[in-house]
Order: C-alpha cells, then structure tokens, then sequence
C-alpha cells in the first residue's frame, strides 16, 4: 500500500508538472475514486473524482439524435429547392432586361418609322441623278409645249370660222326672255 | 469519412461536444442547438470528408468556435450557475447525508476553482481532463501551439492545486 501511495505521489509530481501521460492521469482518476486516499491527498480528490464524475453527468437528452437526422433529412430537403433561390434574383433580373430590350426594341422600330422620309433618295451617282432629272423635266417640257402648240391650233382654227361672238351672246339673251315672257302670254290668250 | 463513421463520430462526441458548448455557454438549451449546429456543418460539406484529417478534432474546433460566437454575439450572461446545474447530480445511494453533503461541498469548490481560471485555462484544462485529448489535439482545437497547450495546461494545474489546497486550509 505505502509503495502504490509512493507511486501516486510520484505521479501527481509529474502531474503537476504536466508531464504524465493521458494514460498515467486515468491511473490517477482511478486511484482517487477508490476509497484508501491518505490525509494529506484527500484535498485533491476533488480533481481527480468530483470533477470527472460531474461533468460525465452532464449529457444531451436521448431524443437529440432522432432531433439531429430530423434537422439533417430537413436541410436535404432544403438542398433541392436551394439552386431554385440562388438563381431566383438572377432570373428577375434576367426577365427585367428582356422586357426592357423588348421595350427598347419596340420603341426604336416605331420611332424609325416616324422618322421615315417621304422621298427616299433613290440616286447614289448624282450625275446620273442630275442627267434622269434632266430627261424628266425635258420629257415634261416636250408635253407642255405640244399641249401650248395644240391650243393654239385650237383658238386659230376658232378664229378662221368667223363666229360673230355677239351675235351669239345676244341671242342667247333673247331665247331666254323668250322663255321668260311665254308662260305669261300664255295665260293672257 | 463515410455515412457510417459520421454516425459514429455523432454517437461518440455528442455528449463531450455538448459539455464543451455548455462550459463557454452556460446554457443547456444553446449549447444542444451549437452541437447540432456542428453536426449539420460536418453533415453539409460531406464532398470534403476526405480532406478532414482528425474529424474528432475538427468537431471540438468548431464547437469552441461556434460556442465562442455565440457568447460574443449574444452576450450570454452566466445566469445559470454550475452549482444549480450539479443539484440535480444523482448520489450513490449508499452514501450517507453527511457523505453526500461533504460530497456535493467538494463539487462545488472543485468548480469554485475552475472559474478563477481563465477562459483558455478552461477549455485545455477540462480538453485535457475530461476529454483526454493529446496536447496536439488540444492546439488543433484551439488554434494554438503543443508548447502553448503545456504551459497553459500548467498554469491551470498550478492554480488548481493552489485553490484546492486554499480551500482545504479554510476547512481545517
């Protein structure tokens, strides 16, 4: 007994000093569960005894594992509707800016077509433009001048038939006096 | 890591993860929700399995952290005293009263004394005496060097023995 009480002191030496193995502090923990602790060691016990038998006391409830793999199948589940989140926002911004091209597309067609001109420049040689120009307006000038030329024609063949024009102004007077005075003399007969 | 081995590594550190979270916390209903909340994090990086070294390991780190930020986040005060908590502490039923009350006095200093320590002290004294991780695990948990776990282990020890020793001759 004295040997084995040599030894435990030897080993709370080296216990204080930190130099015991994990496997020496159980032989201390063992030595002072036991009940032959001498006077001058008993302050210790609580260390070795008290300590250890108190904290291994202290334990998580039966239900924490069922509790756990609850959490852990939930978080599973989670997982499946996570890529969905993450890429939630990206979406929306990705819907805005096809709305928004969409828009910009839309307005941009519609403001080119307001600003259509209504003669296109067809021409991209300007002589030739110039020479077509000048064909037109002389093709123009051709059939004006045959229109003058034929009334002209028109009023000389007018003039060569005599036509006393008062005569016929006067006359058309007359016939219509005529038909003025008719319905009255007609009721006077 | 495989399905089997993430069960394993669930059903065997639960409850040293908890007590972990519950020491920086100092509450039940958190520290679970931290422990799950480390679970779930190990659980969603299942393609990086392979890459994860000390698994273990990695599980206590990001409870210390997570624990950590919660504490700085939410300002949690330490409403719930340890000494509440071990009330509850099931006794032998063949001590005596007077056993179990000198018993449950010996409790509470043991926890009178750790909460002179400080924070670090805390987590590489109770890493070490109730987890019995190795001085390596321990500075891959908390971030820190094998040489910086030792001389913190140290001075917790030190403090420890002064106080019990204290708390002893205020008995006598």
């Amino acid at each position: 007994m004295m040997k084995e009480y040599e030894y435990i002191r030897f080993l709370l030496n080296k216990y204080w000093n930190c130099e015991t193995s994990v496997e020496e502090e159980k032989q201390l923990q063992n030595f002072f569960s036991g009940k032959d602790i001498p006077e001058d060691l008993q302050k210790y016990a609580p260390l070795f005894r008290d300590y250890k038998e108190s904290e291994l006391s202290i334990r998580l409830g039966n239900d924490f594992v069922k509790r756990l793999e609850a959490a852990i199948h939930q978080k599973e589940k989670e997982k499946q509707y996570i890529t969905i989140r993450i890429f939630a926002p990206v979406l929306k911004i990705a819907a805005s800016i096809l709305i928004m091209v969409t828009l910009g597309i839309g307005i941009y067609f519609l403001a080119n077509e307001n600003k259509k001109p209504y003669f296109a420049e067809t021409y991209n040689d300007p002589k030739a433009a110039i020479k077509d120009a000048t064909y037109a307006l002389e093709k123009l000038s051709e059939a004006l001048q045959k229109g003058e030329e034929a009334s002209k024609e028109t009023f000389n063949e007018l003039k060569n038939l005599n036509i006393d024009w008062t005569a016929l102004d006067s006359m058309d007077v007359e016939t219509e006096s005529e038909a003025m005075i008719e319905p009255n003399e007609k009721e006077n007969l | 890591m495989n399905n089997e081995k993430f069960h394993h590594i669930i059903l065997s550190l639960k409850d040293n993860l908890y007590r972990l979270a519950l020491s920086i916390v100092h509450d039940k209903a958190e520290a679970e929700d931290i422990v799950q909340d480390v679970f779930l994090k190990l659980w969603s990086k299942k393609d990086e399995w392979n890459n994860i070294d000390n698994a273990e390991a990695y599980c206590y780190r990001s409870t210390k952290n997570l624990a950590l930020d919660r504490l700085s986040s939410r300002a949690i005060r330490r409403t719930e005293s340890i000494d509440s908590q071990q009330e509850s502490y099931a006794f032998i039923d063949s001590e005596t009263p007077h056993l179990q009350f000198i018993r449950k006095e010996e409790r509470s200093i043991i926890y009178r004394c750790i909460d002179e320590l400080s924070q670090n002290q805390q987590l590489v004294f109770q890493l070490r005496e109730i987890d019995g991780l190795s001085y390596g695990d321990i500075a891959n948990v908390m971030g820190i060097s094998e040489d910086l776990v030792k001389i913190t282990l140290f001075r917790a020890r030190k403090k420890m023995k002064e106080l019990l020793e204290k708390y002893n001759d205020e008995r006598i």
